[in-house]
C-alpha cells in the first residue's frame, strides 16, 4: 500500500508540534497539545487509508475503487472520544483557573518536599524508630509504666475460692503485712 | 453461553444509565450499581466454569458479522477469572465509598456523578478484559480512563486537581501512542482483529514486528506503571478520595498489566523481548520499593509499593513459560485483592485518625484493634509472608524463574527477595510508628524511675484515648471482607493456583482465527 | 497430627473473647491444646519407635507440589514434645504473669498460642516448601510478641529487628529450597533425605538454607537480635527463645545432617561459626547485669554449642547433640521462668538491685540450682549426661575443624560454667553493701511451672539409658559407626568425665576473675558490634532509597511526560537505526489537497504552540482541523468530513465559554522550561512517527479485512454507507463505548463545575420568574407571545423567554429573531440527518451535534434561562435515555438468539411517504443522537449557565438571590 509523503510530513510536523506543547505547564498549552496529537493521529489514520477513493457507498462504484473504510469508523471513534476529553479538559481548566487563577500545573509537594533541606528531621524521625540503642538494654523489667503488684498469697482477687493456707514458697514464713501489694 | 459475555459490559452500562435517569435518588442508585456488579460476579462466574471446562476460548462476533470483519469478543481463562475478581473488589468497593458517602455526608462524592461514572468504570475495565479486537481494547482504555479522570478529580479540591492533571495527561500521553500504534499496526496487516493480526504479523519481518511491539508496548507499560514510565503513579493517587484510590490501584494498573500479557502471549509471540522485560522488571521492583522506603505517608508508600509489585508481573510475564505466565496470573490476582484491602485499610486509619502520616498517628492498636487486624494481615500478605497469597505467588514465579535457571533468571529472584524484604521493612515500620506507638510513652531516660514508680505505686492507667470519629459498619465490613477473599486465596489456593497453571498452559498458545470462527458458530 | 495442626489455627481466634470473659484464667484454656497435643505426641511413642512413622498429608496446592503432610519420625517427635510440653506449662505460667494488668493480653495469647501452633507444624511436616512457610510465621508471630510492650520504643525496635533479621534468613533459605526442590524433583524432605542430590546447585542450595537456619537460630553473625528480644514478656522468651524458635535452626541442621553433612562448605560453616558463638555469647554472658539479657547471652552461647554437636555429622555428635538439645530446653527456660517470678515480684532483675532472695525463696533458689547445674553439666542432671557425652563424641578430631570444635566446646564449657554461677550468685546471693530485697511471697501456682521443669532436668538425668533407646534411633540415620550411649555414669575411666569436671572447676575461676577485675563494669569488648552493623545497613536503605526517590520522583509533569517521549524515541530509534534496509512504498503526493493544505496546516501547527494568546492558539489549531476537513471531503471520507466540521464548532463554543473566564493572554509564568530541549523530543518524536509510519504503511502484503465491506454491510447491515453501517452495527460495539465516554465527559465537566453539586436548577422551570412559565408555552406554540408583565423588559415584546432575564444592554433583539426561527428549522434538519444517516453522510452523531447548536444559538441569544426553557428535558435523563435506548438496540437481538447488535429491517409501503425501510439499528442510532444532545446540553448548562451564576454570584450577590 502506498503512502503519501506530504501527508507524513504534514503528521510528523503535527506531532511534532503536540508533543512540544504537551511538554508545557499551562493546561491551555497541553489541551492545545492533545489536540494536535489527535489531529496528527487521526491524519495517520486517513494515511493509512491508502490512496484516496470514492466515499464507501454500496453501489457507487466498484468496491476497489472506494476508500478503505474501516480507518473512517476508526476515525470517527478516535475524533468523537478527543472531542469528549477536551471538552472534560476545558472544565478542568476552569477548574484550576478558579482555584489558583492560574492554569499551570505545579510541582508534586511532597516530592518537592523529599528535597527540601528540611525533610532531614523527618528521616531522623523515621531512623530513630527502627534503628536499636544501647540504652535500650536499660530495661530491667518488664513491669516498666505497666501498672501491677506483686502476687502474694494473700490476694483473693484473681480467684476467692483459693485459701490461704494452700502450700506457698516458705510453708513457716509469718505473714509480713509490708508485702501487701497496692490493690490489697 | 457466548450470549453472556457482551453483558459483562452491557449490564454496568444499562445500570450506569439507570443511575443516570435516576436522578439523585440514592437508593435507586445503589441498588442498580449492586445488582449490576452482583450480577457480574454470577455471569463471570458462570463463564469462568464453562471456559474451564471446555478448555477453549468462548468467542462472539458482535452483531453477527461473520469473523474477522466485526467485533470479536471473546474469554478464555484469564479474562474470566479476571472479570470476576475485578467485579468482586469493584462490588466491596461501592460499598466502602457509599457507607463514606452516607457517614461523611459532604458531598465529596457527589452519588448522582459517582454512580454512573463508577459503573461505567467497571463497563470499561470489562470491555478491556473481554476484547478480541485491539482497537476495541482501545476503546476499553478511554472508558476506563476519562471515568477515572473523573473519578480522580471528584470534588475537585486544590490537591485532586492538581495531581489529577499529572495523572489525567500521562494517560492522554500513553492513550494517544496507543492509537498510533493500532493505525501502525493496520497499515502493516490491514485488520485490527487480535487473533488475525497475530498470524499475518508472523508473516513480517522480524524487524518491523519489533518497531510496532515497542510501540504497543510502551503505550501499556505506562498504564501498567512500569519503570522509567512508572513515576507518574505515585504523585497521582495518593490525594484521590481512599476508595478510588483502592479501585485504581487495584485494577486500573492490572488493565495494563493484562494488556502487556496479551500483546506478548497474543499479538507478538513471534517477537521476544523478554530480556528487556526482565531488565525493567528488575528495576521497577528495586526502585520502586526504594521509593516506598523513603515516604512516610501510608498512600504514598502503598503507591510506592504498588509500583515494585508491577515489577513482579512483568518479571513472571518476562519468564515467558507457562509456568511464569501461570504464576503471573496467580501473583494478578492476589495483588489485586490485598492492595486494594491495604487501601481501604488505609482509608479506614485515615477517617479514624485524621491523617494517614505514620509520623503523626499514634496509637492504634488501642484505639482500634479491629482496625488493626484489618491492617496487618493485608500488609503482612503484601510484604509475601506465609501463609499468605503473597508468599505462594513469590514462591511460584521463583519456582519458574529458578527451573529456567539463568543467571539473570536468579538475579531477578535475588532482586523479588529484596523488594519482598524492604516492602515489609515500610509496612512494619508503618505499623510501629501508627499502631504501636502511643501518645504517652516513657522516654529511655526516665524509665529508672518510671520503674520504680510503676513498681510502687502502680503506673498511671491506660491512656485515655482522645475522641475519633467513628467508622461507619458498612465500611469495616467491606474491608473486612475483602480481608476474608485474601484469606480465601490462601486457603483454596490449591484449585486457585491449579486453574493459573491451566491459564498459563492455555495463554502461551495465541488463539487463532478458526478457533474463535468454530466458537463464534456455536 | 492435621486435625491438631488446625485446631492450633482456629482455636486461638477465640482466646480475645476468652479472656474478655474469664481474664487471665484464659490461660488455662489456651493451654489446654498443646497439653492434648503432647498426650498425643506421648501415645504416637510406640508408632514411632516399632517403625512405623505416623504419616498425614493432605495435597494443598498440587500444581505447585506443595503438600500439607505431617511425618513424626523420632527426631520430630522429640521436638514435638519439647514444643508442645514447654508450650503447655509456659501458658499456664501466664496465668500468673498476666494478673493484674490484662492489656492487650487477649490479643497476646491468642499470638502465643498460634505460634505454639507454628513450630508444632514446623517440627512435623514433611514439606520443606510448608516448613519454610511455617518458619516465616513464626517468624511474625514473633515479632508481635516481642512487641508486647508496645508503648516502649526499645520493645518496637527489638521486635522489627528480630523480624527482619530471622525475615532474610528466611527468604535467603526460600532460594535455597527452591534450588534444591528443583534438584531433587520433590518437596518431601524425607524423599529429599532419603535421596540426596548432588552437585555444584546443591552445595550452593544448602548453603543459602544454613543461612536461614543460623540467622533463626541467633549464630553469629546474625547473633544480635536474641538480647533485643528479652524486651518480649519473659514468659515469651521462656518458650520462643528457648525452646522453641531458635531451636528451629538447630531442628533444621539435625534434620538436614544425615544427608547432607559432607557436603564441603557445611561443616567449615557450622563448626566455624558455631564455636565462635559459643565462645562469644559466655564472654557476653559474663558482663551483663540484667538476669534476662545473661541467660539470652548465655542461650546463645547454647546455641553455639548445638550447632557444633547436630553439625558435627557423626552418629555419636548427633546423639549427644540430641542429648544437649533437650536438657537445653528443659533448663534454659527453667530459668527463664525463675527470672519471671523474680521481675514479677520485684519490679526488677538487676543482679546489683537484687540481694539474699534466696534466704526468702528457698524453693526457687533449689529449682534454680538444679537448672543451672544442668546447665553448667553437673552430675546428675539431665545436662552432665549430655556434656559428658558431647566430649566423648568430638574427643578425638580428626582435621582441623573437628580440633576447633573440640576446643571450643571445651573452652565454651568453662565459660559457661562460670556465668551459670554468676546467674545464681546474682539472683539469690546475699551481696554485701546491697541491703536485702524484700520479698513478697508468691503463689505456688506462679512458682510451681519452673518447679517442675528443675525436676524434669534432674529426673531426666536419671532416665538416660531410656532416652539411649530413643535418640539412638536418630543418630544411627547419621553415615559412618559408633557406639556411644548415654548414662549417667560411665566410670571413673571415662576422660570426658575428667574434662568436663577440669571445665567446673576452670568455671569457677573465671567467675571469681570477672569478680576481681569488675569484667562487668568494663565497657564492650569490640566498640563495634553486629548491632552497629544493622543500624548502619537500615540507615544506608534509608539514604539510598531517599536519593535515588529524589533523582526519579522529580514531581514535575513535564518531566514525567518528556521521559516517556524519549523513552518512546529511544526505543523506537534503536529499532529503526539498527536495523539496514527497510521497504518503503511512497508517492510525493496523492492528490492537489494534499499539497493545498500542507503549508496551511504545517505553519498553523507551528504557530498554535508559540502563541502567546489563547484565542490565537485555539483558532490556529482549528485551523488544522479545517486541514483535515479539507482532506476527510477529498479523500472519499464525506461522514468525518461533516463530523469534523460540527465537532470543531462546538468545541470552538466550549472554548469561548471557559476562555472568557481566562485572561486571553498567557502570563510569563506559563512558559515551561528549555523550549529547545522541548523542541528537540518534538521534533524526534515526529521524526519517528514518520518513519514507522512509512515502514508500516510499506510492510502491508495481505489485503484489508474492509475490502469485504461494502457487500456486508448492504446485506447484513442494510445500509448503503459503509462508514455509518460500521458505526452503528458493524463496529457498534465500539460506539456504544463511544456514548459511554460522551456520559463521561458530561459527569465530568459537571462534577467539575458544580463542585459539590450536580443539581442542574434549570431543568424545571421553577427557578425562572413568575410569568414565565406561560409564555413559554406560547415559545413551544405558535409566534405570538404573550407579553409576561415581569423582569426589566417592562412592556418589551419578548420574542425569546429568557431574553427578558438579560440585561437590556446585552439584549440583541435582532439575534433574539433569528434564534426564533432558525431553532426549530435547525432541529427539523438535526432529525433528518439522524435518519438519512443509514445510507447517506451523517447519523445520529452529526444529528445530534447539530441539534446541539442549535441549543447553543438559543443560550448565546438568551443566556442560562433561555437554555432552561429550551432544553427538552435534564441532561442527565437524556443522557440516561440515550443510553438505554443503545443498550436495549443491543441486547434484544440476544432474546432472539442472535449475536448483539444484530440489525433487522422491517420493510412497509407508508400510503403518502411510499416505501419505508426500517433498519432496527436506526434505533441504536437515536441513542446516539439523544447522548449526544445531552453531553452539549451538560456543557452548556456547566460551563455556560453555571459558569453565569458563579460569575454573576462575584459580580453582585444581592441580584442572584432574587
Amino acid at each position: 500500500m502506498t503512502a503519501s509523503g506530504v501527508l507524513i510530513v504534514i503528521m510528523a510536523v503535527l506531532f511534532a508540534c503536540g508533543v512540544y506543547a504537551m511538554l508545557e505547564r499551562s493546561l491551555t498549552r497541553v489541551l492545545i497539545g492533545f489536540l494536535l496529537l489527535g489531529n496528527a493521529a487521526n491524519l495517520l489514520l486517513l494515511i493509512v487509508m491508502g490512496a484516496p477513493g470514492l466515499p464507501a457507498f454500496f453501489g457507487d462504484g466498484d468496491k476497489d475503487d472506494f476508500s478503505d473504510p474501516l480507518p473512517q469508523a476508526l476515525t470517527l471513534t478516535a475524533i468523537v472520544i478527543t472531542f469528549a476529553v477536551s471538552a472534560f479538559l476545558l472544565a478542568l481548566i476552569y477548574r484550576t483557573w478558579q482555584l489558583g487563577q492560574a492554569d499551570t500545573v505545579t510541582d508534586d509537594e511532597d516530592d518537592v518536599a523529599l528535597r527540601a533541606p528540611d525533610h532531614a528531621a523527618e528521616e531522623d524521625a523515621l531512623d530513630d524508630e527502627v534503628e536499636v540503642e544501647d540504652a535500650d538494654d536499660e530495661i530491667s523489667s518488664d513491669f516498666i509504666d505497666v501498672s501491677t503488684s506483686p502476687i502474694t498469697v494473700l490476694h483473693h482477687v484473681d480467684h476467692p475460692a483459693i485459701d490461704d493456707d494452700a502450700p506457698t514458697d516458705t510453708p513457716d514464713a509469718p505473714h509480713d503485712p509490708n508485702d501487701k501489694g497496692p490493690d490489697a | 453461553m457466548s450470549a453472556l459475555i457482551p453483558l459483562l459490559v452491557m449490564l454496568p452500562l444499562l445500570g450506569a444509565a439507570v443511575a443516570l435517569v435516576a436522578g439523585r435518588r440514592r437508593r435507586v442508585q445503589i441498588a442498580a450499581s449492586i445488582t449490576t456488579l452482583t450480577a457480574v460476579v454470577v455471569i463471570a462466574t458462570i463463564l469462568l466454569g464453562a471456559v474451564d471446562a471446555s478448555g477453549t476460548p468462548v468467542a462472539v462476533s458482535v452483531g453477527g458479522w461473520p469473523i474477522p470483519f466485526g467485533i470479536v469478543l471473546y474469554v478464555d481463562r484469564l479474562s474470566a477469572l479476571l472479570v470476576g475478581v475485578s467485579a468482586v473488589v469493584l462490588l466491596a468497593v461501592l460499598l466502602f465509598s457509599v457507607g463514606q458517602g452516607y457517614a461523611d455526608d459532604d458531598d465529596d462524592t457527589p452519588v448522582s456523578i459517582f454512580h454512573p461514572t463508577y459503573l461505567i468504570l467497571a463497563a470499561g475495565i470489562f470491555t478491556a478484559f473481554i476484547a478480541g479486537d485491539l482497537f476495541n481494547l482501545y476503546v476499553g482504555f478511554e472508558i476506563l480512563l476519562v471515568a477515572s479522570y473523573v473519578l480522580i478529580t471528584l470534588g475537585g479540591t486544590e490537591s485532586r486537581i492538581r495531581t489529577g492533571v499529572v495523572y489525567i495527561v500521562v494517560s492522554l500521553v500513553s492513550s494517544i501512542l496507543f492509537l498510533a500504534a493500532i493505525a501502525m499496526i493496520y497499515a502493516a496487516v490491514g485488520t485490527v482483529n487480535m487473533a488475525q493480526i497475530a498470524e499475518r504479523m508472523a508473516q513480517l519481518p522480524a524487524s518491523t514486528q519489533l518497531v510496532l511491539h515497542l510501540m504497543l508496548l510502551i503505550a501499556f507499560a505506562i498504564k501498567a506503571a512500569v519503570f522509567p514510565l512508572s513515576f507518574w503513579l505515585p504523585d497521582s493517587y495518593p490525594t484521590a478520595p481512599a476508595p478510588v484510590t483502592a479501585v485504581f490501584a487495584g485494577l486500573l494498573t492490572k488493565v495494563g498489566v493484562y494488556a502487556m500479557i496479551r500483546t506478548e502471549t497474543q499479538l507478538f509471540p513471534s517477537s521476544d523481548v523478554n530480556t528487556l522485560l526482565l531488565i525493567v522488571g528488575l528495576a521497577t521492583m528495586i526502585i520502586g520499593i526504594l521509593g516506598a522506603v523513603a515516604q512516610a505517608e501510608l498512600k504514598r508508600i502503598l503507591s510506592f509499593t504498588l509500583v515494585s509489585h508491577i515489577g513482579y508481573m512483568v518479571f513472571g510475564l518476562a519468564i515467558a513459560t507457562p509456568a511464569g505466565l501461570g504464576a503471573v496470573a496467580y501473583y494478578i490476582v492476589h495483588h489485586i485483592v490485598v492492595q486494594t484491602t491495604l487501601f481501604l485499610a488505609v482509608g479506614l486509619i485515615e477517617r479514624r485518625a485524621g491523617s494517614t502520616s505514620i509520623l503523626k498517628v499514634k496509637g492504634l492498636m488501642r484505639a482500634a484493634p479491629v482496625l488493626a487486624v484489618l491492617f496487618f494481615i493485608p500488609a503482612i500478605n503484601l510484604g509475601g509472608l506465609p501463609p499468605f497469597s503473597g508468599f505462594i505467588g513469590k514462591y511460584a514465579l521463583f519456582d519458574a524463574a529458578a527451573q529456567v535457571g539463568t543467571p539473570l533468571m536468579i538475579t531477578l529472584i535475588v532482586g523479588g527477595i529484596i523488594t519482598s524484604l524492604l516492602t515489609l521493612y515500610a509496612l512494619m515500620r508503618a505499623w510501629n510508628l501508627s499502631f504501636w506507638r502511643e501518645d504517652d510513652e516513657p522516654d529511655e531516660a526516665e524509665i529508672e524511675t518510671l520503674n520504680r514508680v510503676a513498681y510502687l505505686k502502680g503506673a498511671p492507667a491506660a491512656a485515655v484515648e482522645t475522641e475519633r470519629r467513628a467508622i461507619p459498619k458498612i465500611m469495616t465490613a467491606a474491608t473486612a471482607g475483602m480481608v476474608a477473599v485474601t484469606l480465601a486465596l490462601t486457603v483454596f489456593a490449591g484449585p486457585l493456583y491449579d486453574l493459573c497453571a491451566r491459564i498459563g498452559a492455555g495463554i502461551s498458545q495465541p488463539v487463532h482465527l478458526s478457533q474463535l470462527d468454530e466458537e463464534a458458530g456455536k | 497430627m492435621l486435625i491438631l495442626l488446625a485446631a492450633f489455627a482456629l482455636v486461638p481466634l477465640l482466646l480475645p473473647w476468652a479472656v474478655r470473659l474469664m481474664g487471665a484464667r484464659a490461660f488455662y484454656f489456651a493451654a489446654l491444646l498443646p497439653a492434648v497435643a503432647f498426650v498425643h505426641t506421648v501415645l504416637q511413642a510406640p508408632a514411632v519407635f516399632s517403625g512405623h512413622i505416623p504419616f498425614e498429608t493432605y495435597a494443598w496446592i498440587p500444581s505447585l507440589h506443595i503438600n500439607l503432610s505431617m511425618r513424626m519420625d523420632v527426631l520430630s517427635w522429640v521436638l514435638t514434645l519439647i514444643v508442645t510440653g514447654i508450650g503447655a506449662i509456659v501458658l499456664l505460667y501466664c496465668r500468673w504473669y498476666f494478673v493484674g494488668h490484662l492489656e492487650g493480653v487477649g490479643q497476646f495469647s491468642a499470638v502465643l498460642l498460634g505460634f505454639a501452633g507454628a513450630m508444632y507444624g514446623l517440627v512435623l511436616t514433611d514439606d520443606i516448601v510448608v516448613l519454610v512457610m511455617l518458619w516465616e510465621v513464626t517468624s511474625v508471630l514473633s515479632y508481635l510478641l516481642i512487641g508486647y510492650y508496645h508503648r516502649r520504643g526499645a520493645s518496637r525496635r527489638a521486635a522489627l529487628q528480630a523480624l527482619l533479621v530471622t525475615t532474610i534468613g528466611g527468604l535467603v533459605m526460600l532460594i535455597g529450597v527452591v534450588l534444591l526442590v528443583i534438584q531433587a524433583g520433590t518437596t518431601s524432605l524425607s524423599g529429599i533425605i532419603a535421596h540426596p542430590p548432588a552437585g555444584a546447585v546443591v552445595d550452593a542450595a544448602i548453603v543459602l538454607i544454613l543461612v536461614g537456619a543460623l540467622s533463626k537460630s541467633a549464630i553469629f553473625p546474625f547473633h544480635f537480635w536474641l538480647p533485643g528480644a528479652m524486651a518480649a514478656p519473659t514468659p515469651v522468651s521462656a518458650y520462643l527463645h528457648a525452646a522453641a524458635m531458635v531451636k528451629a535452626g538447630i531442628y533444621l541442621i539435625a534434620r538436614l545432617a544425615p544427608a547432607f553433612a559432607t557436603v564441603g562448605p557445611w561443616r567449615p560453616i557450622l563448626l566455624g561459626l558455631g564455636a565462635f558463638t559459643m565462645l562469644l555469647g559466655g564472654f557476653q554472658a559474663l558482663r551483663e547485669t540484667d538476669l534476662k539479657r545473661i541467660l539470652a547471652y548465655g542461650t546463645v552461647s547454647q546455641l553455639g554449642f548445638l550447632t557444633v554437636v547436630l553439625g558435627y555429622g557423626t552418629r555419636d555428635a548427633a546423639l549427644a547433640g540430641m542429648a544437649l538439645l533437650i536438657s537445653h530446653a528443659l533448663f534454659k527456660s527453667c530459668l527463664f521462668l525463675i527470672v519471671g517470678v523474680i521481675d514479677r515480684q520485684l519490679g526488677t532483675r538487676d543482679i546489683r538491685e537484687l540481694s539474699g532472695v534466696g534466704r526468702q525463696a528457698p524453693v526457687l533458689a533449689t529449682a534454680s540450682i538444679i537448672a543451672v547445674c544442668s546447665m553448667a553439666g553437673v552430675i546428675p542432671t539431665m545436662g552432665f549426661v549430655a556434656k559428658e557425652s558431647v566430649v566423648g563424641a568430638l574427643l578425638h578430631p580428626a582435621d582441623g575443624w573437628d580440633t576447633v570444635a573440640l576446643v571450643g566446646v571445651v573452652v565454651g564449657s568453662a565459660l559457661t560454667a562460670a556465668y551459670a554461677i554468676r546467674f545464681v550468685w546474682g539472683a539469690f546471693w546475699r551481696k554485701k553493701n546491697t541491703p536485702v530485697t524484700p520479698w513478697p511471697v508468691p503463689r505456688a501456682g506462679f512458682a510451681a511451672a519452673p518447679v517442675v521443669l528443675a525436676a524434669l532436668s534432674l529426673g531426666a538425668g536419671f532416665a538416660a539409658p531410656v532416652m539411649d533407646a530413643a535418640l539412638a534411633r536418630y543418630a544411627d540415620t547419621m553415615p559412618g559407626a559408633g557406639h556411644a550411649h548415654l548414662a549417667l555414669w560411665h566410670g571413673w575411666a571415662e576422660p570426658a568425665l575428667w574434662i568436663s569436671l577440669t571445665t567446673l572447676v576452670v568455671g569457677a575461676a573465671v567467675f571469681a576473675l570477672a569478680r576481681v577485675i569488675r569484667w562487668d563494669e568494663r565497657r564492650r569488648v569490640l566498640t563495634f558490634g553486629a548491632g552497629d552493623v544493622y543500624n548502619a545497613v537500615l540507615r544506608g536503605i534509608a539514604r539510598l532509597s531517599v536519593a535515588v526517590t529524589r533523582v526519579t520522583q522529580r514531581g514535575s509533569l513535564p518531566i514525567y511526560v518528556g521521559t516517556i517521549f524519549v523513552v518512546f524515541v529511544v526505543a523506537e530509534g534503536t529499532v529503526l537505526l539498527a536495523t539496514p534496509e527497510w521497504r518503503a512504498q511512497l508517492d510525493a503526493w496523492q492528490s492537489p489537497m494534499q499539497l493545498f493544505v500542507a503549508p496551511l496546516m504545517i505553519i498553523a501547527g507551528l504557530v498554535a504552540v508559540r502563541a502567546r494568546k489563547r484565542y490565537t492558539g485555539v483558532v490556529l489549531v482549528s485551523v488544522t482541523g479545517l486541514g483535515m476537513i479539507l482532506l476527510f471531503a477529498t479523500s472519499g471520507a464525506p461522514d468525518l468530513a461533516l463530523t469534523q466540521v460540527l465537532v470543531e464548532t462546538v468545541t470552538m463554543v466550549a472554548f469561548a465559554l471557559v476562555l472568557r473566564r481566562i485572561p486571553s493572554r498567557m502570563g510569563t509564568h506559563n512558559d515551561s522550561v528549555w523550549p529547545v530541549t522541548r523542541a528537540v523530543i518534538g521534533a524526534a518524536v515526529g521524526i519517528v512517527m514518520a518513519a514507522v509510519a512509512i515502514i508500516a504503511t510499506g510492510a502491508r502484503q495481505a489485503v484489508p479485512i474492509s475490502k469485504e465491506f461494502p457487500e456486508l454491510a448492504y446485506q447484513l447491515g442494510h445500509g448503503k454507507n459503509v462508514v455509518n453501517v460500521a458505526l452503528v452495527d458493524l463496529r457498534g460495539w465500539d460506539t456504544m463505548g463511544e456514548l459511554s465516554v460522551l456520559i463521561l465527559a458530561a459527569t465530568g465537566v459537571a462534577s467539575l463545575v458544580f463542585v459539590t453539586h450536580r443539581a442542574d436548577l434549570l431543568s424545571s422551570l421553577a427557578a425562572l420568574p413568575a410569568g414565565v412559565g406561560r409564555s413559554r408555552q406560547v415559545l413551544i406554540e405558535t409566534a405570538d407571545g404573550r407579553s409576561g408583565q415581569s423582569g426589566e423588559a417592562q412592556g418589551q415584546r419578548a420574542w425569546l423567554v429568557g431574553g427578558r432575564r438579560v440585561r437590556p444592554a446585552e439584549r440583541s433583539i435582532m439575534l433574539e429573531v433569528i434564534v426564533r426561527i432558525l431553532f426549530h428549522t435547525i432541529m427539523v434538519a438535526s432529525i433528518y440527518l439522524l435518519f438519512a444517516g443509514h445510507n447517506l453522510p451523517g447519523g445520529g452523531f452529526a444529528g445530534g451535534l447539530v441539534a446541539g447548536m442549535a441549543l447553543v444559538m438559543r443560550y448565546v441569544a438568551g443566556g442560562r434561562y433561555e437554555l432552561g426553557a429550551a432544553a427538552p428535558a435534564d441532561a442527565g435523563r437524556l443522557l440516561g435515555a440515550g443510553m438505554v435506548l443503545a443498550v436495549v438496540t443491543a441486547l434484544v437481538p440476544l432474546l432472539f438468539g442472535a449475536a448483539p447488535l444484530t440489525s433487522a429491517v422491517f420493510e412497509a409501503e407508508v400510503p403518502v411517504l411510499g416505501h419505508i425501510e426500517f433498519v432496527t439499528s436506526t434505533i441504536f442510532d437515536i441513542g446516539v443522537y439523544l447522548v449526544v444532545i445531552g453531553l452539549v446540553l451538560d456543557v452548556l448548562r456547566s460551563l455556560g449557565a453555571e459558569v453565569d451564576r458563579q460569575m454573576a454570584e462575584e459580580v453582585a450577590p444581592e441580584e442572584v438571590a432574587s
